[in-house]
């Protein structure tokens, strides 16, 4: 080995590039095999041609490059007129607004839960009559409504109370409840739009109380309509609320507490006192299921008349003037409802109600 | 005396590449040639060709023997002049390091 080394150096020079050529050459061959193995593998395992495309395609999605156009030939920014149709309420909105409309329009906030939950109640308890059972279900239910997750354990507890009374799904308690509710509704003669605002003009003096207690009720400049917001938005300030209330109600009437009216859960003697006396009742339907509908909501109307004060101090949130218009709709909305606590403060107003 | 000179010939060739592997250079002389042959696109250009050969054989008719019979001229062809320059050059300075031993 030592001897053929020595003689490299002896070696000229074209005899020395004889051999750089060799393995120059010797080493492109080995590139060219390594190619031809990597094909053959790719042609066999039938990856070889899925990186072409055939040119009609590679036409139809060629970068456009012209000003004003996106790489796909779009004008860029037409979505600034796009407008979505909101799915609850049908409005059409900016698609830029349209997250947080949607955000305050289903109700996922912690506030505008509480808004739109009693918005929806209102509307339903007031305008619908064969449904109202049904949707009175699904807004209780909450499970959907992120914000509202406290009140919907509240109100499980709560149930505690009912569950050993009634079933709330027990078909005869519905069907007596939409045969009372049909009737109430005719006799109603109270529109609630959902999406405008209340026109006041259509208002009874009960359900104008009823309303100021519950909403912000602040009429608007341009729509003539009252605001239907709860009683602290933001739209408008207390000053103005307090000059409605004056206007409708009389210099007496102050603005309500905010906080009395929302929920708080407890649970007072005469709540369970009625509970008891709808045990009775619902027994007695038990006893006798033929009975006629007349006799049935003459039975339910002596039964809400029998607890209309309780009732009515329980729910004077936003159905006080149901139980003095039609005792039914009381009995549906509360067993549905969770019972209010009794509001000590704005006497005025209550006053004038019992 | 001829056949004496070609052995020595063989066995100088056979000396040389052992200490190509050796050392390691071969390695990386293989790996400098692959790089600078997909840079400069001969491995696109190659697999174009490839498409065609193997097109026009049909896809289960194709063999490794017809590849290298087909590919192995046109790419010792498109290996453009300057990485065979820069190769050679390296393959010279190895020998002339290894030779002067």
């Amino acid at each position: 080995m030592k001897m053929e080394e020595m003689s490299l150096s002896g070696l000229d020079n074209s005899k020395l590039e004889a051999i750089a050529q060799e393995i120059y050459a010797d080493l492109v061959e080995d590139s060219c095999l390594g190619f031809c193995f990597e094909v053959h593998r790719a042609v066999k395992c039938g990856y070889f041609f899925l990186d072409d495309t055939d040119p009609d395609s590679m036409k139809d999605f060629e970068i456009v490059d012209q000003p004003g156009l996106d790489i796909f030939g779009q004008v860029f920014n037409q979505w600034k007129s796009k407008e979505c149709v909101c799915p609850n309420c049908n409005r059409s909105i900016a698609a830029s607004r349209f997250a947080p409309h949607l955000e305050k329009c289903l109700g996922m906030g912690r506030n505008s839960s509480r808004i739109a939950n009693r918005r929806i109640a209102n509307s339903n308890n007031m305008n619908k009559s064969e449904s109202d059972q049904e949707d009175n279900d699904d807004i209780n239910d909450n499970d959907w409504s992120y914000g509202s997750e406290k009140k919907a354990k509240k109100r499980k507890s709560d149930k505690l109370w009912y569950l050993p009374f009634q079933n709330p799904n027990s078909p005869r308690r519905s069907k007596s409840l939409k045969h009372k509710n049909g009737e109430l509704s005719n006799s109603d003669p109270f529109k609630y739009n959902n999406s405008t605002g209340i026109s006041y003009e259509t208002l009874g003096p009960e359900e104008l109380r009823s309303l100021l207690t519950t909403q912000c009720g602040v009429i608007s400049e341009h729509t003539k309509k009252m605001c239907t917001r709860s009683l602290r938005c933001p739209q408008h300030t207390d000053e103005q609320r307090r000059a409605v209330r004056i206007y409708f109600l009389g210099p007496s009437a102050a603005l309500p507490e905010v906080e009395s009216s929302l929920d708080n859960d407890s649970f007072d003697m005469t709540d369970s006192q009625a509970l008891i006396s709808r045990l009775q009742w619902d027994g007695s339907s038990d006893l006798s299921p033929s009975d006629s509908g007349s006799s049935k909501t003459s039975e339910n109307q002596g039964w809400g008349l029998g607890t209309n004060s309780s009732e009515s101090r329980k729910t004077k949130k936003k159905k006080s003037h149901l139980s003095l218009v039609g005792t039914a709709s009381s009995l549906g909305s509360n067993k549905k409802k969770k019972p209010k606590p009794p509001a000590p403060p704005t006497p005025s107003i209550y006053d004038d109600i019992n | 005396m001829v056949v004496s000179k070609m052995n020595k010939d063989a066995q100088m060739r056979a000396a040389i590449n052992q200490k190509l592997i050796e050392t390691g250079e071969r390695e990386r002389l293989k790996e400098l040639l692959r790089a600078k042959l997909i840079e400069c696109g001969w491995k696109d250009q190659l697999k174009a060709h490839c498409k065609e050969v193997i097109k026009e054989k049909g896809l289960e008719h194709v063999t490794v023997d017809d590849l290298v019979a087909e590919i192995t001229p046109k790419g010792r062809a498109l290996v453009p002049d300057s990485v065979k320059k820069e190769l050679l050059q390296r393959i010279r300075t190895f020998l002339a390091q290894h030779a002067s031993l």
